[in-house]
């Protein structure tokens, strides 16, 4: 039951995010689309195998342009194909969704906390919270941020040529709220990924299963909410479900519904609404 | 788990980490951008598309100008700010100097340059910092093409 389902939402998450170029394109969505139709071409380890091919050639094709969900994804087809091809494939696709779940969180953390030069000091999400025109809402919304703020602090963000300095630089505007969404954002997200990562590949045993479920259900809950990734929280979370053992009905469900929850935070501007209508009934 | 099925459910990590590793790799010596080449660096650092961005000198005798990256070489100027090597900046070099050629414009050499911003953080500024420069020379076309309006971007 979890390996059909998560074999369906694999299929899904490639035809809801058509990828590649034109020349792959309709061969990965004919593929998806085949799985989804037919419990055959589904359950077929060919298929993936054939996916997998698809998508390393995308991958090559647009290199260095492919996000990394799109190298995930790949691993994961791979991982469908090899399990199918198994005896026990429910326990070979549970181990390689541990495995791949925990080494990518654990890349993302070592990359914040030991690589990036301008992550830990709050940099990264100061900057990105006041420039990137796909949190505008988010930032005004959670950072308290008015547009002509968000306007003056680009200013005075635009670029100096190196060694250049302004003789009477201008400062920028942040708001109390607006400082502790950024250290809530820097510290919380490594915070979770660095759980995440632990829980999946410190061999905790059984007793840790529910933790690893409630943390990656929790992370997808909200990063997705503001992150504009949703291809990225689903493939997460179709890992989650093949992580569900048969009788864990209910924590399966949790998936699903998290899955969902992260479409309508692709679909719907929730962000902009809230903003939209604040602003209306603080002037009526 | 017997051996047989272990290789099974390893073998995907086993890519993903080797793929990773390289990626660093790239990223501390070829200047790859961190957000992209499949090691998960994505927002963990300022320096991804956003903040990248190429620039295109174009000389020929009588003229010596910038260029602007138009739609037809976004493709390649995206790949050469990601991913500063000879063989992208050459490509994105060629892509301009063709361009140039079709419409009737001569071309000696092209040079790519490709900058990114980066952030100081108290107090947070930003300047502008040469990340790599790249001269293509360019041979004359052995038949000189004639100027297309069809071409215009």
């Amino acid at each position: 039951m979890s390996t059909h389902l998560t074999l369906r939402l694999t299929a899904l998450v490639l035809l809801l995010r058509p990828m590649g170029p034109w020349s792959l394109r309709p061969l990965i969505l004919a593929g998806a689309g085949l799985a989804i139709l037919s419990p055959r071409a589904l359950t077929s380890s060919w298929t993936w195998y054939a996916l997998t091919g698809l998508l390393a050639a995308r991958i090559v094709a647009d290199w260095p342009l492919p996000d990394n969900h799109i190298y995930l994804l790949t691993y994961w087809c791979l991982a469908i194909a090899l399990a199918l091809g198994a005896a026990d494939a429910e326990r070979v696709l549970m181990t390689s969704a541990r495995l791949l779940i925990g080494t990518a969180f654990l890349m993302a953390v070592i990359w914040k906390g030991v690589l990036s030069p301008d992550y830990l000091d709050g940099r990264f999400f100061r900057v990105t919270w006041l420039t990137d025109e796909r949190f505008a809402d988010a930032v005004q919304l959670l950072g308290r941020l008015s547009q002509p703020q968000l306007e003056h602090n680009r200013v005075v963000l635009q670029p100096l040529p190196e060694g250049a300095e302004l003789l009477h630089p201008p400062s920028l505007d942040e708001p109390s709220a607006f400082r502790h969404l950024v250290l809530a954002s820097t510290w919380g997200i490594f915070a979770m990924e660095a759980l995440v990562a632990i829980a999946f590949l410190y061999p905790f045993g059984r007793r840790a299963a529910l933790a690893q479920h409630a943390l990656l259900l929790g992370f997808c809950a909200i990063t997705y909410a503001i992150a504009p990734v949703a291809g990225f929280g689903w493939l997460l979370l179709t890992m989650g479900v093949a992580l569900c053992r048969w009788n864990q009905k209910t924590l399966r469900a949790a998936y699903v519904a998290t899955w969902f929850l992260v479409l309508l935070y692709s679909e719907v501007p929730w962000a902009h609404l809230i903003v939209g209508w604040l602003t209306n009934s603080s002037s009526a | 788990m017997g051996a047989a099925v272990r290789w099974r459910a390893w073998l995907p990590t086993v890519l993903l980490l080797t793929v990773a590793l390289t990626q660093i790799l790239l990223a501390r010596v070829a200047d790859l951008s961190p957000w992209k080449g499949g090691g998960f660096g994505m927002f963990a650092t300022t320096d991804g598309t956003a903040f990248r961005y190429v620039r295109l000198f174009i000389d020929a005798p009588g003229r010596s100008e910038e260029l602007t990256v138009t739609e037809s070489l976004e493709d390649a100027a995206l790949r050469a700010q990601l991913f500063p090597s000879d063989h992208f900046l050459s490509s994105l070099g060629e892509a301009a100097a063709l361009r140039e050629q079709r419409h009737g414009r001569s071309v000696s050499t092209v040079r790519v340059e490709v900058w990114k911003v980066q952030f100081t953080n108290r107090p947070l500024r930003s300047t502008e910092k040469r990340l790599r420069s790249f001269i293509l020379r360019v041979e004359p076309p052995l038949v000189p093409l004639k100027p297309d309006a069809t071409l215009e971007d």
